[in-house]
């Protein structure tokens, strides 16, 4: 291009020469204060990024107890955790019918942010004694480097005997069909180390989980029951006081 | 509200098939009902300090763009002493050099400046600017693409309807038939990029790889783009370039 071999041919011309025309000084000047600016600004955003997280750690701080104080409201509700996932329109699809058995075990969901808030958080699964795995707990961490990756690591769960629902065709059971088809589990979920990708884009599950089911599990759990309140053609049973989907009676 | 409550319980009970079948006392489902207001009391507070939360995250970005634009504005003026700047730093980025034809870059060498700016709110949207001098090619002296992100996800993107002059509309081809003559079709144009205006998937959100580039690349550190094509051509020349890129001439 005819400008930047202008400008080759100017800056060669201040070597040799060893003088600065106004020009080339000029533009040489301007590059470099173009530089400093650049780095203004990074400082800039650096501080402005901090300032992001202080706000979002001290929020958290606030969060803390109030998550506590609701985790011992949740206790005095069964179930309340599994219907609240499984109502979830995008991780109640993610249960197998085995997943599911396994699931009523499940006491509660924790998300929890690492103290600094920067580096990672986790989710924790709390289970009560099964016959499916020794542990307690499973838990997927996401502990995030400076350079953008992102270490992950779960639970190696210890299964059973034969209660293994990873093993390929051992305890999947299909509906009646005669294929070797192995319905895939929600606990390979935990053995999924892989990063997505370097810019910080992590698999949905834990997003969901931890931006969407964590905040306000109720709202899962409160759709569900509506569901089965005012979904009037799909309900068998009784749902005498309502009465909406009757309509040999009065008005609507 | 709390007999509402009451009554969804019990047609829940049957519904879950769960403990409650073997415990459906009155005095069971009173405590589950008042446990249930709790939690959506409980989760009333944490949405109040979410919302907190959002508002002074929104404050400290609202503030941090105020003490960038005037840097920004800085940075303008210094560019304006540096020919071709932009089109340096566009042809120097993998993907954006990618987009840009030949025919392309005889018009953006008539490129002043890039603005980007966010709405005073930051979050319900951003333009993109090119600002060009007096050009052969379009009547405009600027050119324009807005993004307005409303709820639900619902994004509304318009760009400037460029006012080409007769025989010089790249994005449809107009001057390619002239330079190629048989060529019925021709590289599209970067310049059409203004007229991209339909959200590609509502179901896949906003996605606008170019505007994304400029904004979160490009127009944070333009510089970067710049030396690393301005060292390339160092390196081209033997006779006595720099080697790490600088353009002094020492």
């Amino acid at each position: 291009m005819a400008a930047d071999k202008s400008k080759k041919a100017k800056v060669a011309e201040l070597g040799a020469e060893g003088e600065p025309e106004t020009v080339d000084g000029e533009l040489v000047l301007s590059i470099e204060k173009l530089q400093e600016i650049q780095e203004e600004l990074e400082k800039i955003n650096e501080e402005a990024s901090e300032k992001v997280f202080e706000v979002e750690q001290k929020y958290n701080e606030v969060r803390r107890p109030v998550y506590v104080k609701r985790g011992d409201i949740i206790k005095n509700i069964p179930d309340f955790w599994l219907t609240a996932f499984l109502s979830h329109p995008a991780l109640g699809d993610l249960l197998s019918e085995k997943d599911q058995e396994v699931f009523k075990f499940m006491q509660s969901i924790e998300v929890e942010d690492f103290k600094d808030v920067k580096m990672g958080y986790s989710i924790t699964f709390n289970f009560t004694e099964n016959p499916y795995f020794e542990d307690t707990k499973l838990t997927k961490s996401y502990a995030f480097a400076d350079e953008g990756t992102t270490n992950i690591s779960g639970t190696k769960i210890r299964w059973k005997q034969g209660m293994d629902l990873l093993a390929n065709g051992n305890v999947q059971e299909t509906k009646g069909s005669k294929r070797p088809f192995v319905e895939e589990s929600f606990f390979s979920w935990f053995n999924e180390n892989l990063q997505e990708n370097l810019s910080g884009v992590m698999d949905e599950v834990a997003e969901i989980i931890k931006e969407d089911l964590w905040p306000n599990p109720l709202k899962y759990f409160n759709n569900e029951i509506d569901e089965d309140d005012f979904d009037g053609e799909d309900d068998e049973e009784e749902t005498d006081e309502d009465g909406e989907e009757d309509d040999d009676d009065d008005e609507d | 509200m709390q007999k509402g409550l009451a009554t969804r319980m019990t047609v829940a009970d049957k519904g879950k098939k769960s403990k409650f079948e073997e415990e459906g006392t009155d005095h069971i489902d009173g405590e589950l009902v008042v446990s249930i207001e709790k939690l959506q009391d409980i989760q009333d507070e944490i949405e109040k300090v979410n919302e907190e939360a959002s508002d002074k995250v929104l404050e400290v970005e609202q503030k941090y763009n105020e003490i960038r634009r005037p840097i920004y504005s800085r940075r303008n003026e210094i560019i304006l002493s540096i020919p071709d700047f932009w089109l340096t730093a566009f042809l120097s980025h993998p993907v954006i050099a990618d987009l840009i034809t030949e025919e392309d870059q005889k018009i953006l060498k008539y490129l002043i400046s890039l603005n980007v700016e966010d709405f005073k709110d930051v979050k319900s949207g951003y333009s993109i600017t090119f600002n060009f001098s007096p050009n052969p090619y379009f009547e405009d002296s600027s050119l324009t693409k807005t993004y307005s992100f409303f709820d639900e996800g619902i994004t509304n993107i318009t760009g400037t309807t460029i006012e080409w002059k007769e025989g010089m509309n790249v994005a449809n081809g107009g001057v390619h038939e002239k330079e190629r003559g048989k060529r019925p079709f021709s590289e599209e144009s970067f310049f059409s990029w203004f007229s991209e205006t339909q959200q590609k998937n509502l179901a896949e959100g906003f996605s606008d790889e170019v505007a994304e580039i400029l904004k979160e690349d490009l127009w944070p550190n333009p510089l970067r783009y710049f030396n690393n094509k301005g060292s390339d051509f160092d390196n081209e020349d033997e006779s006595g370039g720099d080697e790490d890129g600088e353009a002094d001439g020492t």
